[in-house]
């Protein structure tokens, strides 16, 4: 199928590629389906863009890339939307926000990140009881490059 | 919005599992007890606000804002 994003034109995607958000990403409960898409092959980044809102996108990263002692304590009834879990086969993700005047300062979200069951290929945006800054620096504690890719967000990518 | 007066170790009851007491009442400060199937996520507002409000703020990322993996190099050289 083709889908429309106003970032990046018309993207060819297979179907069985779509990831599902089905209460959406807090604040944008009209988007449920979702792609995830390169940004440049070698860089951890990559793009979380919109099925149904074409503007929508978000950049992604696996969080393990710069803050590799991040961990998060899931109980599986909150997250019973995502299907018949496997924990091997649970991924997450967090969202970078980035000042166009200095994309240096870019920050994640580690409080709500994005958890998603690969195997349904379903996800949800959770908030963390523990107290994980909004807003953590990323280059800030990025050691060197060049970096792994996020081992996670592959499950789940997309060409474009 | 429902208004209802409790005093200390009431609650009140929402839907089958869910139950909210007042603990302690001290100096403007409420304390709750929130019971609550797992499912059913609580949050204090501000908490859910500042994800909103960051989400809103992830969203406004241009395509080219975030560098490529060159100018990244040299971002993450000028922070070390």
């Amino acid at each position: 199928m083709i889908i429309h994003s106003t970032r990046f034109g018309d993207v060819e995607c297979p179907e069985e590629k779509i990831l599902k958000i089905p209460s959406g990403i807090i604040g944008f409960p009209a988007s449920t389906r979702y792609l995830i898409l390169d940004h440049d092959r070698d860089v951890p980044f990559k793009w979380l863009q919109s099925l149904d809102q074409e503007e929508l996108a978000f950049v992604i990263v696996d969080p393990v890339w710069f803050k590799p002692d991040y961990r998060v304590t899931i109980a599986l009834d909150e997250i019973s939307e995502l299907g018949r879990v496997d924990e091997r086969e649970l991924v997450m993700f967090v969202m970078l926000t980035i000042p166009s005047d200095d994309p240096s300062r870019m920050t994640a979200n580690l409080r709500g990140p994005v958890v998603v069951n690969a195997g349904t290929r379903i996800g949800k945006q959770l908030i963390l009881r523990e107290e994980f800054p909004t807003r953590a620096p990323v280059l800030h504690d990025v050691p060197a490059l060049p970096l792994p890719v996020g081992h996670c967000i592959s499950l789940v990518e997309c060409h474009r | 919005m429902l208004v209802l007066t409790r005093k200390i170790t009431e609650g009140i009851t929402i839907g089958p599992n869910i139950r909210v007491i007042v603990l302690e009442i001290k100096g403007g400060q409420v304390r709750l007890g929130i019971e609550a199937p797992h499912a059913v996520q609580v949050h204090r507002d501000e908490v859910y606000a500042r994800i909103l409000e960051e989400n809103q703020q992830a969203a406004l990322t241009n395509a080219g804002t975030l560098p490529p993996f060159i100018q990244l190099q040299d971002l993450v050289k000028k922070k070390a």
